[in-house]
């Protein structure tokens, strides 16, 4: 019973916070605690973009391409930001939490030219 | 001079060694969960509560909660992460899921140990996030990860109840 509740509670609050995230044209924004450093429109066709984020460890160097995102350096100790690997999807979040540094993926791809037109 | 030396009781002595073994136990675990090939970000099995669960129902609540706190302590020692975000975060969710664990074996009649396993699997998870959220990262995208980590969690913690329930059963079936 306890199980039931639980499940039925996640999945309407995955779907919720999904439905939130989903909403307007993808971004991807870099944030060093509660400061935005950077904003891209995502995806970024035939450019590869490399932003050096000041944290409060050092510099992690995180890299855009028309593929998605993800951390190619971090001067924390244990590197899971890297380990993550590349991140594509709309509600997709890689952090790294010893330098403060969060990047998150919001919006469709739809309304930002992942097709070139919607036709009815 | 006479000194009457004062030498703990037999059932007592007992009861710390229980303690100690099962402290050992979980630090062992926390240990070899921390050289584990990463699940996902923040996500690991959570193996070590089946000790914190083990010590509720065999030595008693204010045990697992002191259980829970060491091995914490210990276990990042060891690993070489004491008094990093990873050791605060892992304490925070470690004391918060042994005392989520410990109020609903005393406040819920007939509870199993599936069900109290998986309070502690879910307050776990939770706490983490909230100590990430307010203390390093400061943004609340950052909860767009635990609906799927909770459903993770959920797995886990159901099969850590089943594990701890198997062993109780044949701890009892022994005395």
């Amino acid at each position: 019973m306890l199980l039931l509740i639980s499940l039925a509670a996640i999945l309407y609050a995955w779907q919720w916070i999904h439905y939130e995230v989903s909403a307007g044209p993808a971004m991807i924004e870099i944030y060093h605690d509660k400061v935005l450093l950077a904003q891209y429109p995502f995806p970024q066709p035939g450019r590869n973009i490399l932003f050096d984020a000041e944290g409060a460890l050092g510099i992690s160097k995180i890299f855009i391409d028309s593929k998605g995102v993800h951390f190619s350096s971090s001067p924390c100790t244990t590197q899971y930001c890297v380990l993550n690997g590349h991140h594509s999807e709309s509600g997709d979040i890689i952090a790294c939490v010893p330098n403060r540094i969060l990047v998150t993926i919001k919006g469709s791809r739809i309304n930002s030219g992942h097709y070139d037109a919607i036709v009815e | 001079m006479n000194r009457s030396i004062s030498r703990p009781s037999l059932p007592a002595l007992e009861h710390k060694a229980k303690w100690l073994s099962l402290l050992l136990l979980a630090i062992s675990l926390h240990v070899f969960e921390a050289a584990l090939p990463s699940l996902g970000p923040w996500f690991k099995p959570g193996l070590a509560n089946v000790v914190t669960l083990l010590a509720l129902i065999i030595l008693g609540p204010s045990a697992a909660a002191m259980l829970a706190i060491w091995r914490v302590i210990v276990g990042s020692f060891l690993i070489g992460t004491l008094f990093t975000p990873t050791f605060i975060i892992s304490l925070a969710g470690g004391v918060a899921a042994a005392a989520a664990m410990i109020t609903a074996w005393r406040l819920l009649p007939g509870i199993t140990l599936i069900g109290v396993s998986l309070i502690g699997a879910l307050t776990h998870m939770t706490v983490q996030f909230i100590t990430v959220e307010s203390l390093f990262i400061h943004q609340q995208a950052l909860y767009y990860l635990l609906p799927p980590l909770l459903l993770l969690s959920l797995l886990t913690g159901w099969i850590n109840g089943g594990l701890a329930a198997y062993i109780v059963s044949r701890t009892e079936d022994s005395d």
